[in-house]
């Protein structure tokens, strides 16, 4: 709890981790805000001429290609936000080993880093939806709620992996692949309903991202309310993740600086 | 008024098999090994190195304090601790009021990003706000000297920039416990004397500043009182002078008993150095001479066969490349008919004009009997000169390391 309260007394220093990370990767990248961009519509572009057109996939009454980027979307969020996340400590280890501050302020500020990203993708999508089919709704509304609970999801298990990161870099190359897994793991090229119905909490609450995602699918491609059922389920799994992410994190905590 | 920082008897211990490249593969075999071990009745031996072992002791409130020791004594290891970075295996280390710490050269400093944005981002790190940042921006542009390379990526930036960069605004973040490790060693000597300032005007405001640093003059110059580390222990806690004293003396211990134990200078087939030393006017062995002093150099030769007009030439040197002074029979005459079996050959240096600092002993000897040397021009030993009476102030020694070796007398004029 006090280093909760001490982690809210930096979080000017959160910000700055963020900004500086989002200055660098435009600094360095030609493409800049393009990368934020380029992901998601390349794997859209994939699923709508392959997965798309299998039978039994259907967009739930959206068009395919806007049903695939509304979840592309906040995915794309997810996995840039956990994969940068859980680098970021290695990445300012010389700052770990040198400069004292809560530990999760790098890990923090590259899931921020992330949701910047996060940001351009959604103009991305209220760009690009309605091209798709998709139709403006009231209930885009919720998108910045439900990017706060994938948010803190991400820093759950960023937290975690950063922590081991830190100890074991086999996690550091696991993870791509392990990325990889989750995104077939996850309703972002087939719907939920794929999911049997009497299987589909337990599922969510074990994968709280397909909940989320689910969430999101909703309210931009199909202009709907998320389900309360697989949404509540995501929340608790997200809820477990996070309490198991940080206590893992804490434990290992003291001897970042010694280890890195 | 109380204690800023009190060590009660903390030992850290760093993991085994040092850090870096731990991989689940290596901890699990590891693992398993131990398990092994230990079904087979052996005990598992203890954990990792120890940095340090048993410390205590008390930096007072408003106090600038030294820690000194040898490369390895956990002088480091204490300021992490200190600056919560690393936390001890075991023991207490309290700590009162907000540490503001100076670790290593250009921590935190982003290549990629300009000094303006450096700035910024740094001193949000260390815990400034943003108002402070602004209060301050042009206080540390003006500290650092930087002002013309504003926008400019760090990354192009010299290494003594980047210190600057570093120090300015880590000194202008209003810590109450200001620590500074090696700061000074990058920078050149202007700067160095304006961090010295700059940490005299903290100390002069009340903040508690602790100073490691291996440029003992500027230690000397701006602290009160110190701890002498020693493999992780405390040597001593004294006032800055006796323990500066203490220190100095077990160098120099320490570097006698490595040079008679050390350094083989390459023989030939005619001529073996067994040992160089150096001696004071009451001709004891010593290690350590002040400036004006007068030095004995004597070298031990075994001739393996005897050498008709051996010439001996013996240079000091600072260390940088070439000669500061060299003897020389080539020059001087002197050389003996012949030299056979154990001889000592000594040269008498009259009242050398050094300032403080290693200086390095070469030697060399030529004879008609080969073409060339008979004994090549090498490394034979050192000396210290530890302190220069009534010449050089303490403010005034932060240059002595930088700048010029030899003490002329000299006077000033104005007209």
């Amino acid at each position: 709890m006090q280093s909760l309260r001490e982690l809210w007394g930096f979080r000017a220093t959160i910000l700055a981790f963020a900004e500086r990370d989002v200055r660098v990767k435009y600094k360095q990248a030609v493409l800049g805000i393009g990368w934020a961009v380029i992901q998601p519509l390349a794997f859209m572009t994939i699923f709508t001429f392959t997965i798309g057109r299998l039978a039994p996939v259907s967009g739930e009454g959206a068009p395919y290609a806007a049903f695939a980027l509304a979840a592309l979307v906040p995915w794309t969020f997810l996995q840039t936000g956990v994969s940068f996340g859980s680098n970021a400590l290695l990445t300012d280890g010389a700052l770990v080993r040198k400069v004292y501050f809560p530990r999760e302020i790098p890990v923090l500020g590259a899931l921020l880093g992330a949701g910047v990203d996060f940001a351009i993708g959604f103009v991305l999508f209220i760009c690009l939806g309605p091209l798709l089919g998709a139709h403006f709704s009231a209930t885009w509304l919720l998108v910045p709620f439900l990017a706060l609970a994938l948010g803190v999801l991400g820093a759950g298990v960023a937290l975690a992996l950063a922590a081991l990161n830190v100890y074991y870099r086999d996690f550091r190359y696991a993870l791509p692949f392990a990325l990889q897994l989750w995104l077939f793991a996850s309703p972002v090229a087939y719907p939920l309903s794929v999911v049997p119905e009497q299987w589909r909490v337990l599922y969510v609450v074990v994968n709280p991202a397909a909940g989320l995602l689910d969430a999101f699918r909703r309210v931009l491609a199909l202009g709907q309310l998320p389900q309360t059922g697989p949404l509540a389920a995501s929340l608790a799994g997200t809820a477990i993740i996070v309490y198991f992410g940080y206590r893992i994190f804490k434990s290992l905590e003291p001897n970042f600086a010694d280890v890195i | 008024m109380g204690y800023a920082i009190r060590f009660e008897n903390v030992t850290k211990r760093y993991p085994r098999g040092g850090p870096r490249y731990a991989s689940l593969r290596h901890d699990f075999s590891e693992g398993v090994r131990r398990a092994g071990r230990r079904l087979a009745g052996q005990r598992n031996e203890g954990r990792g190195p120890i940095a340090l072992e048993d410390l205590s002791f008390e930096i007072e409130e408003g106090e600038s304090y030294a820690i000194v020791g040898p490369n390895g004594a956990g002088k480091t290891t204490a300021l992490k601790l200190i600056s919560r970075i690393s936390y001890p295996t075991s023991g207490r280390v309290k700590v009162r009021g907000r540490v503001g710490a100076l670790i290593e050269v250009g921590s935190g400093v982003h290549p990629e990003l300009n000094a303006r944005e450096n700035i910024w981002l740094y001193g949000q790190i260390m815990g400034m706000s943003k108002a402070d940042v602004r209060r301050r921006f042009d206080e540390i542009v003006e500290f650092a000297e930087l002002g013309h390379a504003l926008d400019r990526p760090v990354k192009m930036y010299s290494s003594g920039m980047q210190l600057r960069l570093g120090f300015a605004v880590a000194s202008h973040l209003d810590p109450d416990i200001f620590v500074v490790d090696e700061a000074l060693a990058v920078g050149d000597a202007g700067f160095q004397a304006k961090c010295v300032e700059r940490m005299m005007k903290l100390v002069a405001e009340g903040r508690t500043l602790l100073f490691v640093s291996h440029n003992l003059s500027a230690v000397e110059a701006v602290c009160e009182r110190g701890v002498f580390l020693l493999e992780g222990r405390v040597q001593s806690v004294e006032e800055i002078s006796p323990l500066l004293r203490s220190y100095l003396q077990w160098t120099d211990d320490h570097q006698l008993k490595r040079l008679e134990g050390g350094v083989t200078p390459v023989g030939s087939a005619y001529l073996e150095l067994d040992k160089a030393t150096c001696h004071d006017s009451r001709g004891v062995e010593r290690y350590a001479f002040s400036t004006g002093d007068d030095v004995e150099i004597r070298l031990h030769l075994r001739a393996l066969q005897p050498l008709s007009y051996p010439h001996v030439s013996i240079g000091i040197s600072d260390g940088r490349p070439g000669n500061l002074a060299l003897c020389s029979m080539l020059v001087d005459g002197g050389a003996p008919e012949v030299l056979e079996g154990r001889t000592v050959v000594s040269c008498k240096l009259r009242s050398i004009p050094l300032l403080p600092r290693v200086y390095y002993l070469c030697a060399s000897v030529r004879s008609e009997h080969a073409y060339g040397d008979v004994f090549d021009w090498q490394s034979v030993g050192s000396f210290r000169v530890a302190d220069a009476p009534g010449l050089v102030g303490p403010a005034a020694q932060a240059h002595a390391s930088t700048d010029g070796a030899i003490y002329i007398q000299h006077d000033w004029e104005v007209k």
